[in-house]
């Protein structure tokens, strides 16, 4: 009796040990055959959720007004030059990046834009860089992260929201905490001890400003489309940021994007 | 003599070479770019109402909408009623004639420009294009096109990377998981939405 029962749960055991290992198998095929079909994978979903109704309800009653104030009242010009002014001051961090990830003549180009519009471009305002044939270009920790991660750009770690900066990813807030640690400008700051009120504060609030008025027509529109906002940002936030990084493996690779989108079509 | 022929191979490839683009491109280019030309026709023409029926032709001449919608559901597709599923589509296709209708606005002379059209072994089209404002950066939005015996037809449209199934199918699939799994209320927001 007690043999017998023994011998089930042994066998019992077995048969959970092989669906476990052929479970893992499937898993473990579903993250390496990862066409992007699946869902953002968002384990904290309820704090992400609560965090993110934080942030609409600031965004409704503070930053969106500011936002729409600032785009129909501010001249288009001040708007451009308030802009070139925060790309300007990412450059350096760019440049980190691009020699991070392997291209040092672009990254000497970023350099140059950085000199050139920071002196003939009156610190930034004006971006004569471009029009000297010395492209734009924007690159953070998180990009370089998915530029070497041997996983589906898709694949970011766990979805977050972050107070006020809104979606993001393990891959990329951990992203955002290395530019700002390696940012020559923060560190210049903080061992000048320039007080918050004459660099960081205005630096952040024109960020803010700068990126919701731009963000604000493709927002709107989810938004006003969407039978859930919050999935639907999960979705499109995850798909853009994929999208930045892929383009990037693409120069290496320039048929991945297409055969994925082959697999993306058999999983449906 | 081999001289001769080389220089003829030599004139047959800069003709082909020289040939216009939309020529050499095939049907499915020629959709997109009659599609945008239609809808660029429509906003100049009218507004409101009258707009949103045009945007609803088109989506139904040009779209694989019952694809579109298909995907859009992905595995609750099946557990859903013929009856039910003819409902979604319906009110899939009203929301999404609204949605672009209010999208575009007032016509502030945009083109769309096609560029590199790759034709996949799955029989899958995909068309770049280039949506160039009066102001502002140049938007990329890439169409996926499947042809399921009536011509190639718009299966997806990927704006700056975005899908709008993958993006449509994550709402969806959220807003029923949050309803209890059912597809029923999805429905009845979506058709409480095209109503008003």
């Amino acid at each position: 009796m007690a043999e017998g029962f023994l011998k089930t749960m042994a066998a019992g055991a077995r048969r959970s040990t092989v669906a476990v290992l052929a479970a893992a198998a499937l898993l473990g095929g579903c993250a390496t055959g990862d066409t992007g079909a699946n869902e953002p994978w968002d384990p904290l979903e309820t704090p992400n959720r609560f965090i993110f109704s934080i942030n609409r309800a600031v965004d409704i009653i503070a930053i969106r007004p500011i936002a729409v104030l600032y785009r129909d009242w501010m001249p288009a010009r001040a708007q451009r030059g308030i802009h070139n002014v925060l790309d300007n001051l990412g450059e350096p961090v760019t440049a980190i990046n691009e020699v991070v990830q392997g291209d040092p003549s672009r990254a000497a180009t970023t350099m140059a834009r950085f000199l050139v519009n920071s002196t003939i471009g009156l610190a930034g305002i004006f971006d004569v860089a471009t029009s000297f044939g010395l492209t734009h270009t924007k690159e953070g920790a998180g990009n370089t992260v998915g530029y070497y991660a041997s996983v589906e750009p898709e694949n970011g770690g766990f979805y977050m929201v972050l107070p006020l900066a809104g979606p993001s990813n393990a891959r990329d807030a951990a992203g955002l905490m290395a530019d700002y640690a390696v940012d020559p400008f923060r560190i210049l700051t903080f061992a000048l001890n320039v007080d918050w009120l004459l660099y960081s504060g205005p630096r952040w609030g024109a960020t803010v400003v700068d990126v919701r008025t731009r963000t604000l027509f493709a927002l709107d529109d989810l938004e006003k489309n969407s039978v859930d906002y919050y999935a639907a940002l999960r979705s499109a936030y995850t798909q853009q940021r994929a999208e930045i990084i892929r383009q990037k493996r693409e120069k290496t690779d320039p048929r991945s994007e297409l055969q994925r989108r082959d697999n993306l079509a058999l999983v449906r | 003599m081999p001289f001769a022929s080389r220089r003829a191979v030599l004139c047959l490839a800069v003709a082909v070479l020289a040939m216009p683009a939309h020529a050499a491109d095939g049907p499915a280019a020629a959709v997109i770019e009659k599609a945008s030309a239609e809808v660029i026709a429509l906003i100049k023409a009218k507004t409101g109402r009258d707009r949103e029926a045009g945007i609803r032709t088109i989506l139904l001449t040009y779209f694989d909408m019952p694809f579109m919608g298909q995907s859009a559901l992905g595995t609750h597709w099946a557990a859903t009623a013929p009856a039910q599923r003819d409902r979604f589509l319906k009110a899939v296709v009203s929301a999404e004639a609204r949605a672009y209708s209010e999208r575009f606005g007032q016509y502030g002379g945009q083109t769309l420009t096609v560029g590199r059209v790759s034709t996949r072994s799955n029989g899958v089209t995909v068309v770049d294009s280039k949506l160039s404002q009066t102001n502002g950066q140049p938007i990329a939005i890439q169409w996926e096109l499947r042809d399921a015996g009536q011509g190639p037809r718009i299966t997806d449209v990927k704006i700056e990377g975005v899908s709008m199934v993958m993006t449509r199918r994550s709402d969806f699939n959220s807003y029923i998981q949050g309803h209890g799994g059912k597809v029923e209320p999805l429905i009845e927001e979506l058709e409480k939405r095209a109503a008003n």
